[in-house]
């Protein structure tokens, strides 16, 4: 049997691809999540919580009642309700979105570590994987052909709301309500409505790439599982400029980063292991830099989002 | 305002964070209900670890030192208008600093070395500060959500130098850096087991306050926090502004990493990051970014903090009971704030006087 | 086509609070007529419009269509009522056809472009303005958004239009096409018009009835052909107004306090709004920069007063480069004043007295040692700054926001009149939203300024300010100054004419 080492700089990307398809899986569904919210207007700076929460709740589910399905569809239930109670949260007049979003990543994460602590057991039924490279001899890319059923219902759901946001009456309220709200108001478009659906569904988008982490990869819970993806999310739909599609890719984009540690360990690369480690954050802040600009507007950002800023 | 709309404005700054935390701790108790324990139990533990004797008061005071700094952290770039979450990163790289400068100059009388330390932390945490503010300012990026990747890479600086450039081979389990001899770290209140950095915390408070609503400068900061546009015009430096109010936010976060390093742990290691600072968050909110309100909040929280370890003994709470508590008080406080103007007797009064407006506006 | 419904508002009253904006009004507009109401700021024009659309709930008296008593917003869109407001109601991001298509009540779920499209296209034919339908709202300059609000309008079926002041934003000849093409259809009895207005000359040109209100009440209803503007304007505000004229020492050539040269400045998507404009403003003078709204000015005034970049040409003030430092407003004396104040030059939490001191808290007497604040100066300073300009504030210490729009004008006039630094006042809009006695008090700061032999710069979107003060007046169009005539010369034609672009 090969492995990685003996194939080089052809191993090391043959890992890096196959970890950035892994990892990206989180990254699509809360920057899909947060890009519905930010589209209706409202930033969910929470998802870090929310992701937390349904991570632990997948986790959780799964552990008890055998089905890790049923633990995702509770992880997306759970978190769905957190992102119901932020996006009802923010409707309160004089509420700003960032402080209760940052109340979020406390309230989600603390809750989740409190009923996480009782999970004893390493791990809990895994979601099945689709064995593409089966028939592959080369352990390395058998080993990046396993892929997650999630990745392909992310792929969809991005194509779900990009079809969506151009083509259905909803679509089109909603990236009004986003864009012009009191021109939305003004036409019967039910504003507040639209903002804290999109925000819950945002929210239970979130707690399904939460499951990912505790069901497939890594496949535990700990506390520190998620460190900061939710956040990068929000980074990612910005840089995305807020299309489904883009987000989509972004979230490879950003996988990679992530893989870059652990692909390069496995190949005998170490040391500086806590930079590599930092190059998602690294990848982000970068990433920001780049998009943003003082005093231009970005385009395609929603209304309602550049004026409160 | 008249006196009554002066009066009824004054209560109202004081019955909102006063609800908030009513209305928390009410909260708290449901949730501990729920998950099986007793809530009368818990508030007379929390009571009892953090006032109920000298012992307690000590921890909770301990607690309260960076608290009142981290709180510092977000209040100061808050009032020049910056909203910032990079505390933990600030304390951690302050620590990792002071760490470094204390290593350097052991040679030197305590009390210069201590002082060098307390410079390199509170100039690395004011330039981690001020770095996420910069960006915001000239760049247009969230200040938010660049100060939490900072705090992020904060972390992972430590880690690197910890075990790195600066490990100390005797430390084998658990990676930290060389020690600071006893003799050179920072010493407790005569008489008490509080080490000096409550008296920092305090003073920071304090000319915190005094900075803000005393001088020219405070001033400036104010109008840039409450309309850069009108800051502009009347011919302001924003930037400038907006850099030292961060910054010196920052230094308090890095101070209080400092003392963690110089009275608590004596090196740097992954221990220091202990999220004083996402705490320090919470107590700035709940202070509404006021300095003196922070001082008492932070002994509150320092309160509740300290009873962490009686929740898990003779209540079977895990830590993140806490947690859950802080970010219940978080989301009670920015829901009371939505009440701001709405309490009656207040709305009545104010509502009068603001007829004007709806006059001419119509 | 059966003609438009009969509109009938009976006895209208609506309080809001211990406001009494509405008190037994009654306005009838027959089908096929074009009726304008005309009042003050604050007669409840706007107010009595939402009500006959059922956006307000009447305290007493009803709104009935074709007879029929309306009570919601519903049942008023559905018998055929629409209003185009003084705000844009579109979304600037989304392009036209997304526009006029989100606005439609009865949309399918999946939308089925091709038919949407093939819809507005037929819609486009017949009607009476062309906008491009894939261009986004905004890239539309606000004339054309005005065209899409109105054609959204009759794209929804509307057959009693409402429209609140909806050539404020509009170049003369612009004005002429819409009240033209409103008239045309008003008079094929497919449409029927109520025109909110402050511009009597529009009222004689185009309406055939005319209402008028005051402070709530109904004062008059007449046909156009049987009445003119003195008697109109007189039953507006309640009294013989004679056309004010400011009498005033006509200016010669004096020294150039103010240079602008060859100044481009971008806007917020980047592209240049002022392009290479040069001024010169001179002492003891009121210079007027007329012009439409979104023709460059507001960033003209930002530029001056250091809210925006600059990003080439000067700016000279008595001969030396000027840059808008702390430093250099003051010893130039420099003051701007943009429109809008409360947003742009006030701290809205902050008390009045603090506002009146921004630009003198760090100097003594507000300021001890160069950098402890003395608040009893600044108590004194501000309570001696309300008394002379009379302010009316509930207490000094009131947050500025509280204050109507007039006394915050007052506030943000006193805090750069007061001490006498003033040497150049950049003003803009000044007036907008004022009643007739703010509005005075104002335009009379302004002349005593003048008088004194300082200047003014005055950036105004009503003409008629202009006429009545200004010594000289230049016209911006498109970002750049256009035309240049002294008051006394003006030809109005010429003016409009420059104002349009041509």
């Amino acid at each position: 049997m090969q492995n990685p080492e003996s194939l080089g700089l052809l191993g090391i990307a043959i890992a890096l691809a196959g970890g950035a398809i892994r990892g990206s899986i989180p990254y699509i569904y809360v920057s899909l999540g947060e890009c519905l919210t930010e589209k209706s207007g409202r930033i969910n700076l929470g998802m870090e919580g929310i992701l937390l929460m349904g991570a632990m709740t997948a986790f959780g589910v799964s552990d008890r009642s055998g089905s890790p399905w049923l633990g995702a569809l509770a992880a997306a239930i759970v978190s769905g309700l957190l992102g119901l109670l932020h996006g009802a949260l923010t409707e309160l007049p004089g509420v700003n979105d960032i402080a209760a979003g940052i109340a979020m990543i406390i309230f989600g994460s603390g809750l989740a570590f409190f009923f996480g602590k009782q999970f004893v057991a390493p791990m809990a039924p895994q979601l099945p994987v689709f064995d593409l490279g089966a028939s592959v001899a080369n352990t390395a890319l058998h080993a990046a052909l396993r892929m997650s059923p999630l990745f392909f219902l992310g792929i969809a759901v991005a194509l779900v709301l990009h079809y969506a946001f151009e083509r259905t009456r909803w679509g089109l309220h909603l990236r009004a309500v986003g864009d012009a709200p009191d021109a939305a108001y003004s036409m019967g478009i039910a504003v507040r409505r639209h903002r804290i659906v999109a925000t819950t569904i945002g929210g239970a988008l979130a707690g399904i790439g939460g499951s990912h982490l505790t069901l497939y990869f890594p496949g535990i819970w700990s506390e520190g599982i998620s460190g900061g993806q939710g956040l990068m999310a929000v980074a990612l739909v910005i840089f995305a400029r807020w299309s489904p599609l883009r987000c989509l890719a972004a979230s490879l984009l950003f996988g990679g980063a992530q893989a870059l540690g652990p692909s390069l360990q496995s190949a005998g690369i170490s040391g500086f292991y806590h930079v590599f480690n930092a190059s998602p954050y690294l990848l982000t802040l970068g990433v920001m830099i780049f998009s943003c600009s003082r005093n231009r507007t970005l385009t395609g950002i929603p209304g309602a989002i550049a004026r409160r800023g | 305002m008249t006196s009554q709309a002066a009066l009824s404005s004054r209560l109202e700054a004081v019955i909102i964070p006063f609800t908030a935390i009513v209305a928390a701790l009410t909260l708290f108790g449901m949730f501990c209900a729920w998950v099986g324990a007793s809530p009368a139990g818990v508030y007379a533990s929390i009571y009892k670890a953090g006032f109920g004797s000298w012992y307690s008061w000590q921890n909770s005071l301990l607690r309260a030192a960076p608290l009142m700094l981290c709180g510092l952290a977000t209040a100061l770039p808050a009032r020049a208008g910056i909203i910032t979450v990079g505390n933990e990163g600030a304390f951690v790289v302050g620590g990792l600093a002071s760490a470094a400068a204390g290593l350097a100059t052991l040679q030197a009388p305590a009390w210069l070395c201590l002082l060098v330390m307390a410079v390199a932390g509170g100039v690395a945490g004011g330039l981690w500060i001020a770095l996420s503010a910069g960006l915001q300012y000239y760049r247009g990026i969230n200040a938010v959500i660049s100060s939490l990747l900072l705090n992020y890479i904060g972390i992972a600086l430590l880690l690197q130098l910890v075990e790195g450039p600066m490990h100390d081979p005797g430390s084998l389990n658990f990676p930290a850096t060389y020690p600071i001899p006893e003799s050179h770290q920072l010493g407790h209140i005569p008489g008490s087991r509080i080490h000096y950095g409550l008296v920092f915390g305090v003073i920071a408070c304090i000319v915190s306050w005094f900075l803000l609503e005393r001088t020219v400068w405070g001033m400036k900061v104010k109008i840039v926090g409450g309309n850069g546009r009108a800051a502009k015009l009347v011919g302001l430096p924003l930037g400038t502004l907006v850099l030292t109010a961060s910054f010196l936010g920052g230094a308090c976060a890095g101070l209080a990493g400092m003392v963690e390093v110089a009275a608590i742990h004596g090196r740097a290691s992954q221990a220091i990051s202990a999220g004083y600072g996402y705490v320090g968050i919470l107590v700035a909110f709940l202070s509404r970014q006021s300095p003196l309100r922070i001082l008492v909040v932070s002994v509150i929280l320092g309160a509740v903090l300290a009873s962490g370890g009686i929740l898990q003994r003779d209540h079977e709470l895990p830590d993140a009971t806490i947690t859950v508590f802080e970010g219940i008080a978080f989301l009670a406080i920015l829901a009371s704030e939505a009440l701001s103007g709405r309490i009656s007797f207040v709305r009545s009064v104010i509502k009068r006087e603001a007829r004007e407006l709806a006059d001419a506006k119509s | 086509m059966h003609a438009p419904p009969a509109v009938e508002a009976v006895g209208i009253s609506k309080t809001f609070g211990a406001v009494r904006a509405l008190d037994g009004v009654s306005l009838e507009v027959r089908p096929g007529s074009f009726h304008a109401i005309v009042g003050e700021n604050g007669a409840g024009k706007s107010t009595l419009a939402k009500c006959l659309l059922g956006f307000y709930h009447p305290d007493a008296g009803e709104v009935k269509l074709d007879g029929a008593v309306v009570t919601t917003t519903a049942e008023a869109r559905c018998a055929g009522l629409g209003m185009v407001f003084q705000h844009f109601t579109l979304a600037p991001s989304l392009t036209v056809a997304e526009n006029l298509v989100l606005a439609r009540p009865d949309l399918p779920l999946v939308l089925n472009w091709k038919r949407e499209r093939e819809r507005l296209r037929s819609f486009l034919e017949r009607a009476p303005f062309l906008v491009d339908l894939d261009t986004r709202v905004e890239y539309l300059a606000a004339g054309q958004k005005q065209k899409v609000e109105i054609l959204k309008q009759l794209y929804l079926g509307t057959r009693v239009l409402i429209l609140d002041e909806p050539t404020s934003v509009l170049t003369p000849s612009e004005a002429e096409e819409v009240m033209t093409v409103l008239s045309a259809l008003v008079q094929q009895v497919s449409l029927s018009v109520l025109l909110i207005t402050h511009k009597l000359r529009e009222v004689m040109a185009y309406a055939d009835q005319v209402t008028i209100l005051r402070q709530g009440r109904w004062v008059a209803s007449s046909a156009t052909r049987d009445i003119d503007v003195p008697r109109i304007a007189e039953l507006m505000i309640g009294r013989e107004t004679p056309m004010e004229q400011i009498t005033q020492p006509v200016v010669r050539a004096s020294a150039p306090v103010l240079e602008i040269r060859d100044l481009l400045v971008r806007g917020d998507h980047g592209l240049p709004s002022v392009k290479h404009v040069s001024l010169t403003l001179n002492a003891g003078e009121i210079l007027g920069i007329a012009g439409v709204s979104g023709n460059g000015q507001r960033e003209l005034v930002q530029a001056i007063g250091g809210q925006r970049d600059i990003e080439s040409g000067s700016i000279t003030a008595f001969g030396v480069p000027y840059h808008a430092s702390r430093e250099a407003i003051r010893t130039t004396g420099l003051f701007t004043l943009p429109e809008e104040p409360l947003e742009n030059a006030t701290v809205p939490r902050m008390s009045v007295a603090e506002n009146l001191a921004l630009r003198t808290f760090d100097r003594p007497p507000l300021a001890k040692f160069g950098f402890l604040l003395e608040r009893g100066a600044l108590r004194r300073a501000a309570e001696e700054e309300v008394r002379h300009f009379s302010i009316r504030a509930p207490s000094i210490w009131s947050p500025i926001r509280n204050l109507s729009g007039g006394n915050v004008q007052r506030a943000v006039l006193a805090r750069d009149l007061a001490n006498g630094e003033a040497k150049i006042l950049v003003v803009a809009n000044p007036c907008f939203g004022l009643d007739f006695a703010a509005t005075a008090f104002v335009h009379n700061q302004l002349v005593d300024l003048r008088n004194r032999g300082k200047s003014v710069l005055l950036i105004s979107e009503d003409l008629d300010e202009l006429l009545k003060i200004a010594d000289r007046i230049l016209v911006m169009s498109g970002g750049e100054i256009v035309h240049e005539t002294m008051r006394t010369d003006l030809d109005l034609a010429v003016v409009g004419r420059y104002m349009g672009g041509h």
